[in-house]
C-alpha cells in the first residue's frame, strides 16, 4: 500500500521546499511474539525476541505483560531501560527514531540492549505496519502525532496479543500526563517510569537510577540568570550579537572558564557563578562579550569548591573572584546567555555523604576536576560510601545550587587499584573491553609457520646480525636495528618494524576494532592494547632467535651520515638479540666485545650522533617533560620507588634512527600518494603562547627568542644558572608547555604549507615505527606497502575524507591515552605517598596570587603549597607584576629551590589530596618543621576505612 | 445561437466541414454550436510535490501544470507584491513541429497572454503574496505543460492554470523581528497550516475564431486551419476584460470585433462560473482513493 508523507523544510538558504517522499505499508510484519500464529515469521532468523511469558514482580500490573516505553523514557531513563531486570520490551520505530534524533549516545545505548539476547528487546516498525501507520492530521502537531502512533500500536498490541494469549498484556510507559490520560481512555495500561519501577519488589537499585524529574520546581529564589530559548540564540549568532564555542571550565578554579570560540583561534574569558550559568566543561554554549570595561582576567586564585553549601546560601565567591581581580592586563571576557547543547556524560566519582543524617539527597563529587558536584538522590548511602560510582547528570535547574542527577552503577571500593584503573580509562573515554569474538577470529592459528610463498613475496635477511632495543619489560616489540659495513665502505643500515598490516587485513573485525581503539595505552601497571595479545606480544613482536615477518628500510650511509640510498621492502627476519637500552649501553661500553651485534650497535651509535647533531643544527626542540618509573611491589603490586627515567646514549640512538625512518617513509608515501597520505604535523605555536615563558625568563635576565625554532632552541641552550642546574630544566618544560599539540592529518585535506613538524624541524612526519601499539603506523604500512607494490590497495584507503576521520579519532584516542597515562602516575603517586611523609627538595614552577606550585624533580611531582589559611587570611605580599609572594624578608620568585614536605591529606578521606607543606626558606608561623622521612610500619595496600 | 452547457455536449460530428459549414442551425462539424466548447476534464492535485497542480483534457488537447510557490524577492516597483510567472514547454510529443525549438513562438504566446491577464490588480491580488514589503515576497511559478495538441491551447491552459491556482497551498510564515530590526522568517511545524490563493477573480481566456462570417469558440485543429483571424480576451467572473489580441493575418472590422467582445464576455462568465462551481465540488468530493490523471 503506498502512502506518501509530504512537509516543509526551511533550507540553509532560507528557501521553503515541499519534499514528498513515497511510503509503503506492508502487511508481513511480525509482531515479535513467537507463538503468533497471525503473523509470517520465521523462528530461526528473528532472535532475539520476546520472551513467551515474561517474568513480572510488578503488584501495580500483575501478571505477563511486556513493556512500550515512549520517547522521553528512553531518553530520560536510559540507565534503568538498561538494568539487566528490565527486560521484554517492545521498541517502537517511531520512538527509536525519535531517540535517534534528539540524541546519538542514547540512541547507541539502545541499540546495545537490543543487540543484547538476554535483554528481550524487539524493535516493531509500526510506522511501515498496515494496521498502525497513522497519518498526521491537520492541526496535529508532530509530536501529538507521534503519541498517537505509540498509542494505536499499543492499542493494536493489546488486540493482537489477546488473540494469541488472552493473558498477555502490554503495559505503556510514559511521563506524560495527557498522554497516559488519553491511553486510559483507549484502554491501555499506562504508567509513569517512576510508578511502574516502585512497583516491582526489591528494585531499590533501580529506583536510585531513575532520572529525576526535569520538570520538578525546587522552590526557592532562582540562584542564576535563565538561559535564552533557542530560537533567540540562534537568533542571536546570526547577527553576531552572541558567539558559541564549546565550555572548557579551568582546572585550578571552579568559578572560572574559557569558551573556545568555534571557527576561530581566540578564547573568551568566563568568570564567576553568574558569567558560567550553569555550564558544565565541554557544552556547547552561546556566549556575549563583555563590554570592554568589564573586562577581566584569571585570578591567580586555586579555588576548590569545598564544603557543601545550602541552596539557600549565596554565593559569595564570586564577589572574592572579582575584586580581587588586580589591574594586570584585562583580556577578552563573557557572559555564557544559553546552553546550546549539553555534552554531559556519564561521570565517575564518589559520594560525599550529606551532614544531615537520614537524608536521602547527597551530593557527588566528580574524579574530573572540571565537573561540578552532583546532587543525587539515594537511599543506599551507607553502602555507596567509600565506592567509586559513576553517577549522570539529568538537569540543572536555575533554583538549584548544584546540577542533579541520579546513580548509574558503582564500579568498586576508592583506593582499590582495579577500581582506580577502571576509573581511569572510563573517564578517558579509552576502550577497555575485551576483544569480541568476531575480533580473535581474525587471528591466525597457532602454529604459525612460514610458507614458501611467504619466502617468494619477502627479502629473507635472517642472516643479518639484527637486534632490538627496548626498556625493560617490554613485550611488545615493533622495531629492531642492524648496520654493517659495505665493502665499499659505507654502512647499511637497517630498520625493520613488525610487519602488522600483514595479520590486520583493511575491513575485517580485528582491523575495525584497533581503528577505534586507535593506540594501545599504557597505565603503570596496565597494558590496553590495541590488538589481541598473540599479535601484540608474541608474532608481530620481533623477539630473539625468533622468525618474523617484518617490514625494512635500508639506507646506504656514508660515514658521516649521508644518505646515498633509500629502499623498503617486506622480508623475513631474526632477531640476534632483545636488548635493552641498558644492556645496549653495556655492550658498546664494554671494549672487549667484538661480535656482530656489538659492532653494528656502535656503528648506529656514531652515526646518531652526527644525525642528532644534524637536527639539532637545523632547529630541532630538545624539551623537558618528567618522566617517572615506579618500583612496583611484586606482591602487593604497589609502588615501593619512584624515580625519574634515566636516559641512556641508546635511547637516543633509536629514537634517532627512528625518526629517519619515519621521515623516509613520509617521503616516499607523500610522493606517491599526495592525496591521501597519512601524515603528522606539529604547528607552530603562536607567538602569544610564549609570552608568559619570556616573562618569567625575564626575570632571571635571561631573554628567550622565539622567531624561530633555531632560535628558540639556541635562546634555551644558553639559559642557564650556575648555581641552579635545575633551572635550564624547568626553562624546558615551561616551554613544553607552550606548545601545541602534534596531531595525525590526510595530506590532501591540509595546505602544503601546513605540513612541517615544528619540534623536530622536519619539513615531513610520518608513524612508521611502532605499527603493534599504533592505528597510524598500519594505515602508513599499507600506504607504503601499495607505493612498493607489495600489497593491493583498497577504496576506503585512497578516500581523503575517510583517511581524515581515522585522523581525526586517532588524535582524539591519542590524546586521552596521554591523559591516562599521565593520570596513572598520579594515582600511584598517591599510593606512594599514602604512608609516607618525605622532605624534598623542589622548585618553585609558578606563583600563584594565594598558592606555589612547587615541582620535585625526583618525582616529577607537581604540588600546591597554599599560602592562606581556611579564612583566605595570608601572611605574604603578592607581586602581581614581578610573580612574587613576599612575607617579611623572605621573598619567593619562580624558580627558586625550596625544600616542601609532602603527605597525604587524609582529612577528608573521601578525597585525598597530596599535600605540600613549605619547609626550607623557613618562615616563622607558616613553615613545618622539617621530619625524619618516616615510612610507617604500615602494610601499604591497607583498605581504607570509613 | 446555443449556450455553453458544462462539459457534455458533445456530438460526434459527421459532416464534412470544407463542404458545408455552418449550413444547418449553425451547427459546427462536429455537432456543436458557435458557442459550446467540447467536453472538458479536470482533475487538481495531481502532481505531489508542486505547491498546486491541475490537468486538463479538452477532447485531444491535454495540458498539466504545476505551481511552484517559492520565496523571491518583490519587483522593484511593487515592493509590496508577489509576483507569478508563466512558463509554458511545448512537449514534442504534443505535436511533431514542436520538435527543437519549434514550439517558442507558441509557448512564448501563450505565456505572453497569461502573464498579461494576470498583471492586473482586478484579476489576482498579489499583495497577499508579500511576506516582508521590499524583501520577500512568494513568487508563484506556474509551469504549464502542452502534452497534446488538440486546439484551443489558449483556453485549456487558462482553464488549467486557474484549477492549479485553485489547488496550490502556500505555507503559512511566521516574521519575527529581532532586536536590531531584522525580519526572520519561520516556518510553521503543521504542514496543514497552509494559504490558499484566492482565483475567484482570474480570468479565462476566450479565443474566438473567425471562420467565414462566423466566429466560434473552442475551435478544434481543423478550424483553427481554417480561421484567419482570431480574438484572444481575458475574461474574468464578472465580465471584466483584463486582455484582448488579436492573432493571425486576417483582418477584423470593428463591427465584428465588437460583435465578438460581446460573444467572448458571455463565454467568458459561463466559463469561470462553472469552473469555479466544480472545483469547489471536486474539493467537498471525499478524499481521492488515488490519482486518476495518469493511471488511467
Amino acid at each position: 500500500m503506498l502512502k506518501s508523507k509530504v512537509f516543509m523544510l526551511k533550507t540553509k538558504k532560507g528557501s521553503i521546499m515541499k519534499i514528498v517522499r513515497e511510503h509503503y505499508l506492508r502487511d508481513d510484519i511480525w509482531c515479535g511474539f513467537l507463538a503468533c500464529e497471525l503473523c509470517s515469521h520465521d523462528d530461526e532468523k528473528q532472535l532475539p525476541v520476546l520472551e513467551l511469558s515474561p517474568p513480572t514482580s510488578s503488584n501495580l500490573c500483575p501478571g505477563s505483560h511486556y513493556l512500550i516505553p515512549d520517547t522521553n523514557v528512553l531518553l530520560h531513563q536510559i540507565d534503568v531501560i538498561e538494568d539487566k531486570s528490565v527486560t521484554n520490551v517492545i521498541i517502537l520505530q517511531t520512538v527509536l527514531q525519535e531517540v535517534r534524533h534528539r540524541s546519538a549516545p542514547c540512541y547507541k545505548r539502545i541499540k546495545d540492549c537490543i543487540d543484547d539476547p538476554g535483554k528481550h528487546f524487539y524493535v516493531f516498525v509500526n510506522e511501515f505496519h498496515k494496521d498502525t501507520y497513522v497519518e498526521r492530521l491537520p492541526g496535529e502537531s508532530s509530536n501529538d502525532r507521534n503519541d498517537r502512533a505509540i498509542r494505536i500500536s499499543v492499542m493494536w498490541y493489546g488486540k493482537h496479543l489477546a488473540l494469541s494469549d488472552d493473558s498477555l498484556r502490554v503495559v505503556l510507559l510514559t511521563d506524560d500526563v495527557a498522554n497516559r490520560e488519553q491511553a486510559k481512555q483507549n484502554g491501555i495500561h499506562a504508567f509513569s517510569m517512576k510508578d511502574y519501577v516502585k512497583s516491582l519488589g526489591n528494585a531499590s537499585d533501580l529506583i536510585d537510577k531513575l532520572s529525576t524529574d526535569e520538570n520538578k520546581v525546587i522552590d526557592g529564589k532562582p540562584l542564576y540568570p535563565e538561559h535564552l530559548p533557542l530560537s533567540q540564540i540562534q537568533e542571536g549568532i546570526k547577527n553576531g550579537k552572541y558567539m558559541q564555542g564549546t565550555f572548557q571550565a579551568s582546572r585550578e578554579n571552579y568559578l572560572e572558564a574559557y569558551v573556545n570560540i568555534r571557527d576561530e583561534e581566540h578564547q573568551v574569558f568566563i568568570q564567576g557563578h553568574d558569567y558560567v550559568n550553569r555550564a558544565i566543561q565541554d557544552d556547547l554554549v552561546a556566549i556575549e562579550m563583555l563590554p570592554e570595561d568589564e573586562w577581566t582576567c584569571p585570578s591567580s586564585w586555586v579555588l576548590e569548591d569545598e564544603e557543601e553549601k545550602g541552596d539557600e546560601e549565596d554565593i559569595k565567591e564570586d564577589e572574592i573572584v572579582r575584586t580581587s581581580t588586580g589591574k594586570k592586563s584585562k583580556i577578552p571576557s563573557g557572559r555564557v546567555v544559553g546552553i546550546i547543547k549539553r555534552n554531559w556524560r556519564q561521570y565517575c566519582g564518589m559520594l560525599q555523604k550529606s551532614v544531615l543524617k537520614g537524608s536521602n539527597r547527597h551530593l557527588f563529587v566528580a574524579a574530573e576536576r572540571r565537573i561540578p558536584k552532583i546532587r543525587i538522590e539515594t537511599r543506599q548511602a551507607d553502602v555507596l560510601d567509600g565506592q567509586r560510582i559513576v553517577v549522570v547528570i539529568d538537569s540543572w535547574p536555575r533554583t538549584s545550587r548544584y546540577p542533579q542527577g541520579h546513580f548509574v552503577r558503582k564500579l568498586g571500593n576508592i583506593g582499590d587499584k582495579d577500581t582506580e584503573n577502571e576509573v581511569l580509562l572510563l573517564e578517558h573515554d579509552v576502550p577497555h573491553s575485551s576483544f569480541s569474538g568476531a575480533v580473535l577470529k581474525c587471528l591466525p592459528s597457532l602454529p604459525w609457520i612460514i610458507t614458501d610463498d611467504d619466502l617468494t613475496h619477502r627479502v629473507d635477511v635472517r642472516h643479518l646480525p639484527i637486534c632490538s632495543v627496548d626498556p625493560p619489560g617490554c613485550t611488545d616489540i615493533d622495531d629492531a636495528l642492524h648496520c654493517i659495513e659495505l665493502s665499499n665502505g659505507n654502512y647499511q643500515v637497517g630498520v625493520h618494524i613488525a610487519d602488522v598490516s600483514h595479520f590486520i587485513r583493511p575491513g575485517t573485525a580485528i582491523d575495525k576494532e584497533a581503528a577505534n581503539r586507535g593506540t594501545t595505552v599504557y597505565l603503570i601497571d596496565k597494558r590496553i592494547d590495541m590488538v589481541p595479545e598473540l599479535l601484540s606480544s608474541n608474532l608481530c613482536s620481533l623477539r630473539s632467535e625468533e622468525d618474523r615477518f617484518a617490514f625494512t628500510v635500508i639506507w646506504e650511509m656514508t660515514k658521516d651520515a649521508k644518505i646515498l640510498s633509500t629502499l623498503f621492502h617486506k622480508s623475513i627476519i631474526r632477531s640476534k638479540a632483545a636488548l635493552t637500552y641498558a644492556e645496549a649501553q653495556l655492550r658498546i661500553d664494554d671494549k672487549s666485545m667484538k661480535d656482530d651485534v656489538t659492532e653494528g650497535l656502535r656503528r648506529l651509535n656514531s652515526l646518531a650522533k652526527i644525525l642528532k647533531k644534524i637536527r639539532i643544527r637545523n632547529g630541532a626542540l630538545t624539551l623537558a617533560s618528567q618522566e617517572v618509573r615506579f618500583h612496583i611491589d611484586s606482591e602487593t603490586h604497589d609502588p615501593i620507588d619512584v624515580q625519574t627515567k634515566e636516559l641512556r646514549e641508546t635511547n637516543s640512538m633509536v629514537e634517532e634512527f627512528m625518526l629517519l625512518a619515519n621521515i623516509s617513509v613520509a617521503e616516499k608515501i607523500l610522493d606517491e600518494f599526495p592525496d591521501c597520505a597519512l601524515l603528522r604535523r606539529h604547528p607552530a605555536p603562536p607567538a602569544s603562547n610564549f609570552e608568559p615563558l619570556i616573562r618569567v625568563a625575564e626575570t632571571r635576565g635571561f631573554k628567550i627568542d622565539v622567531s624561530c625554532g633555531k632560535a628558540l632552541a639556541d635562546s634555551l641552550d644558553a639559559a642557564n644558572i650556575q648555581e641552579n642546574p635545575y633551572f635550564n630544566t624547568m626553562l624546558r618544560i615551561l616551554t613544553t608547555r607552550c606548545m601545541m599539540q602534534a596531531v595525525y592529518f590526510c595530506s590532501g585535506m591540509c595546505a602544503k604549507s601546513d605540513f612541517p613538524h615544528y619540534g623536530l624541524a622536519t619539513p615531513i612526519y610520518t608513524h612508521f615505527t611502532s605499527p603493534i601499539r599504533r592505528y597510524s603506523d598500519v594505515i602508513v604500512h599499507r600506504l607504503l606497502a601499495v607505493a612498493i607494490s607489495a600489497d593491493a590497495t583498497y577504496p576506503e584507503l585512497l578516500d581523503k575524507h575517510r583517511s581524515q576521520s581515522i585522523c581525526n579519532n586517532l588524535n582524539y584516542r591519542h590524546r586521552m591515552a596521554q591523559y591516562a597515562g599521565r593520570a596513572s602516575v598520579v594515582l600511584h603517586t598517591q599510593i606512594f605517598f599514602k604512608n609516607r611523609i618525605l622532605d624534598e627538595q623542589g622548585y618553585v614552577l609558578f606563583v600563584r596570587k594565594n598558592a606555589l606550585q612547587v615541582l620535585i624533580p625526583k618525582y616529577g611531582l607537581e604540588g600546591t603549597v597554599y599560602l592562606m589559611d581556611a579564612n583566605q587570611q595570608t601572611m605574604f605580599t603578592y607581586n602581581e607584576e614581578e610573580s612574587t609572594q613576599t612575607c617579611g624578608d623572605v621573598s619567593l620568585h619562580m624558580f627558586d629551590p625550596v625544600t616542601v614536605q609532602i603527605s597525604i591529606d587524609s582529612t577528608n578521606i573521601q578525597h585525598q589530596k597530596l599535600c605540600m607543606k613549605l619547609i626550607k626558606p623557613v618562615i616563622p608561623n607558616f613553615s613545618v618543621n622539617p621530619c625524619q622521612n618516616i615510612t610507617e610500619d604500615q602494610p601499604p595496600n591497607k583498605k581504607l576505612k570509613n | 445561437m446555443a449556450v455553453v452547457q458544462g462539459w457534455k455536449n458533445w456530438y460526434p460530428g459527421r459532416l464534412g466541414y470544407v463542404d458545408f459549414v455552418f449550413g444547418l442551425d449553425n451547427l459546427r462539424n462536429d455537432g456543436r454550436g458557435c458557442e459550446d466548447y467540447r467536453s472538458l476534464d479536470l482533475e487538481t492535485d495531481v502532481v505531489s510535490n508542486s505547491s498546486g497542480s491541475s490537468r486538463v483534457r479538452l477532447a485531444n488537447t491535454d495540458i498539466l501544470v504545476g505551481v511552484k510557490a517559492e520565496l523571491g524577492e518583490p519587483a522593484a516597483d511593487k515592493p509590496s507584491e508577489g509576483r507569478i510567472e508563466f512558463f509554458v514547454d511545448c512537449s514534442a510529443n504534443a505535436a511533431p513541429e514542436f520538435e527543437g525549438r519549434g514550439g517558442e513562438d507558441l509557448a512564448l504566446a501563450i505565456s505572453n497572454t497569461l502573464a498579461q491577464s494576470y498583471d492586473n490588480v482586478s484579476s489576482l491580488d498579489k499583495r497577499k503574496l508579500c511576506v516582508i514589503p521590499g524583501h520577500q515576497c512568494w513568487v508563484l511559478y506556474v509551469d504549464i505543460l502542452l502534452l497534446e495538441c488538440g486546439g484551443n491551447l489558449f483556453d485549456a491552459a487558462s482553464v488549467a492554470v486557474k484549477a492549479a491556482l485553485f489547488n496550490t497551498k502556500i505555507p503559512n510564515l511566521d516574521v519575527t523581528k529581532n532586536e536590531k530590526g531584522e525580519p526572520s522568517l519561520e516556518l510553521r511545524d503543521d504542514p496543514f497550516d497552509c494559504m490558499r490563493v484566492d482565483v475567484a477573480a482570474a480570468p479565462c481566456l476566450v479565443t474566438l475564431n473567425k471562420i467565414g462570417y462566423h466566429h466560434v469558440v473552442d475551435a478544434t485543429r481543423e478550424e483553427e486551419s481554417c480561421t484567419l483571424a482570431r480574438l484572444i480576451m481575458g475574461v474574468t467572473a464578472d465580465g471584466n476584460v483584463v486582455t484582448l489580441k488579436t492573432e493571425k493575418s486576417g483582418s477584423l472590422d470593428p463591427e465584428s470585433v465588437f460583435e465578438m467582445m460581446q460573444t467572448g464576455k458571455r463565454v467568458g462568465i459561463s466559463l469561470n462560473n462553472t469552473l469555479s462551481a466544480k472545483l469547489k465540488q471536486e474539493e467537498t468530493m471525499a478524499p481521492k482513493k488515488g490519482k486518476k490523471a495518469f493511471l488511467r
